[in-house]
């Protein structure tokens, strides 16, 4: 008896260091939000034609979330210092008084990350054994993730970006993240600002239940009380909701016209 | 002479509160969008365009006449996906539109929803699944 335990302990080991080295999980497709907010379209098969209801629809009563500031930050938002705060407040009273000075999308810019990880309107990742693309159908976003072992040169940490620049190794099956070399101007979520110093984790995996998630730390020790934590899942897209569709923000712009 | 000279004037007016709000609405920000009203009108213009599309509208004024409203609306890859085509509305065409109004009172509406005179419904977002 002793020996046939021994043997299958033999046996096992081998056999779980042979699936640790197996091929990582594959993430390419495109995916929408899976919460359904924003513009995605989860939905199997094509759109819906426009039907008439079966009975009236009620009014109704928003076209859109209120992203003013005018209700404050939500419990959840991230911990802001006082002089973030501040910078906070003062896009919060131009907001509530119209004006789009702090929305980048509103002028054709990146979203930038973490921000960009919303996807409200789907992204398609494009998944090599070295890099992981992500794209936006939102304002036509781009980040690369380097799988290959680079590093950020110091020139590279002299340059910053939108989407930063990321590096990744895979953990089993999760793919983890971290992005460094962002620009300033950016926002975390919704307009809650940061610093030069703020850089951004993720762990990405595919959970049991098919959906993609993206649980992501956000860390800035001159914006943040504390490093912020959000989760994001996503759902795979099927024909034809497969097909993002191009956004060319700047044929909105006056001089595209 | 002078009814002619004052349709010219209103004309540009209009032309150019339209050139100004694409730029100063682009963000929803610029719009109550928990207020929710309602305006029924022709079509004039479909503007199946990126980032947002637009709804150039004459709108019954109550007295007879027309008043043009620009009402925003989504993405077209957005709105793809929620119905609607680059043809799914011609000038011409009888709707009703619901709409969140211009903080700064301007003519300029963000779409919540859309139904066309047969009572086919155009909403503004695609179905949750």
């Amino acid at each position: 008896m002793m020996a046939a335990v021994a043997i299958a302990c033999a046996v096992a080991a081998p056999l779980t260091r042979a699936q640790g080295s197996q091929a990582p999980p594959d993430f390419s497709g495109v995916y929408y939000p899976a919460n359904a907010q924003g513009g995605g379209g989860a939905r199997a098969g094509a759109p819906p034609a426009p039907q008439v209801p079966a009975k009236p629809l009620p009014p109704p009563t928003r076209t859109g979330p209120l992203s003013d500031g005018s209700r404050g930050r939500g419990p959840d938002a991230p911990h802001l210092t006082p002089e973030y705060l501040k910078k906070w407040e003062a896009m919060r009273d131009s907001r509530i008084a119209g004006s789009s000075d702090s929305d980048n999308t509103a002028k054709c810019l990146p979203p930038g990350m973490p921000a960009m990880m919303n996807m409200a309107y789907g992204m398609e990742i494009m998944q090599t054994k070295d890099k992981v693309t992500f794209f936006s159908e939102l304002n036509d976003a781009l980040r690369r993730v380097y799988l290959d072992g680079r590093k950020p040169t110091p020139a590279i940490l002299d340059d910053p970006t939108y989407a930063g620049y990321s590096t990744g190794r895979w953990e089993g099956d999760t793919l983890v993240i971290e992005t460094v070399a962002l620009r300033d101007n950016t926002y975390i979520e919704g307009f809650t600002p940061h610093s030069d110093q703020m850089t951004v984790r993720e762990r990405i995996r595919l959970l049991p239940s098919g959906l993609l998630e993206d649980r992501i730390t956000v860390t800035d020790p001159k914006a943040l009380v504390k490093p912020w934590e959000t989760v994001k899942t996503y759902r795979k897209a099927t024909f034809p909701n497969d097909q993002l569709r191009e956004f060319a923000c700047a044929e909105g712009l006056d001089h595209a016209r | 002479m002078k009814p002619c000279t004052i349709v010219v004037v209103a004309t540009l007016a209009a032309a150019g509160s339209f050139h100004v709000s694409l730029l100063a609405h682009h963000s929803n920000v610029g719009f109550a969008v928990e207020t929710v009203n309602t305006a029924t009108g022709v079509v004039k213009e479909w503007k199946w365009m990126n980032p947002h599309t637009w709804l150039i509208v004459d709108v019954d004024d109550g007295k007879g006449g027309t008043v043009e409203w620009a009402m925003e609306g989504r993405a077209p890859g957005v709105l793809l996906r929620a119905g609607w085509t680059r043809t799914v509305l011609k000038p011409g065409d009888k709707v009703t539109v619901h709409y969140s109004p211009s903080k700064d009172g301007s003519k300029v509406g963000m779409i919540a929803r859309v139904t066309m005179s047969d009572g086919r419904v155009l909403p503004n977002a695609p179905p949750a699944n």
